[in-house]
């Protein structure tokens, strides 16, 4: 059992680690990673009824 | 979103805005990691009609004449939905007063400084507020002593420590 609490824990730190990576980002590369998030998201969204659409912004799509 | 930012630097110079400043969830997404969201929202400070009134109504006008449409509560401006919020209380005036200035790319911008984020998501108090206060809390990098004159000044400190209990 704490052999598993270790390895819960360790994975907990890991995850917070990259979301602190992840703020420590510049902005423009955030934004980058949000329409890739609007995209996946935005599916499973207006299949629940929600009117959303992601952004629509060429220079994301040519850094692709 | 440069072009989008540009278009609103553009506005501001013309005195269509009186000044404006990234909040929300895009404001919050300067400091933590990103947060998803549909929309761009943007605290303004609207130029006085003749009569006294503070209105969206010329900012609109102005959006209409560049080709920019509403859409429901926004206006899609360079492919981004923009939601224009007015500084409506001195919690928010003060936000923008002290927005942050920088560059977005090429492009000049401001976004509300994290503590004034954070203060205003308090006082917004919904359910997703709390998520966004506990992020900027955990990820941003928060001056300690001018959040907590933040709060003092807007009589919110019993909130946050309630919420951060």
């Amino acid at each position: 059992m704490d052999e598993l609490n270790r390895e819960v824990a360790k994975l907990f730190a890991a995850k917070d680690a990259r979301r602190r990576r992840l703020a420590a980002l510049p902005f423009p590369e955030k934004i980058r990673m949000l329409v890739q998030l609007q995209r996946m998201a935005a599916p499973i969204l207006r299949a629940r009824g929600r009117d959303v659409r992601p952004w629509n912004i060429g220079k994301l799509d040519r850094a692709e | 979103m440069e072009p989008t930012l540009q278009i609103l630097n553009e506005l501001e110079q013309a005195g269509v805005l009186g000044r404006y400043a990234i909040g929300g969830a895009m404001g919050a997404t300067f400091y933590v990691e990103p947060l998803l969201t549909f929309d761009l929202d943007i605290f303004v400070v609207l130029p006085e009609t003749p009569a006294g009134l503070l209105t969206l109504a010329p900012l609109y006008d102005a959006l209409r004449g560049r080709g920019y449409a509403e859409a429901g509560e926004c206006v899609e401006i360079e492919g981004v939905p923009v939601q224009f919020l007015p500084a409506f209380n001195p919690l928010l005036r003060e936000a923008l007063a002290e927005a942050r200035e920088t560059l977005y790319e090429q492009t000049p911008t401001r976004v509300l400084c994290a503590e004034h984020l954070l203060v205003i998501a308090l006082q917004t108090g919904r359910n997703k507020d709390r998520e966004r206060v506990r992020l900027l809390n955990e990820q941003a990098q928060l001056d300690r002593d001018y959040l907590t004159s933040v709060l003092q000044r807007h009589g919110l400190e019993a909130r946050w420590r309630e919420w951060t209990s």
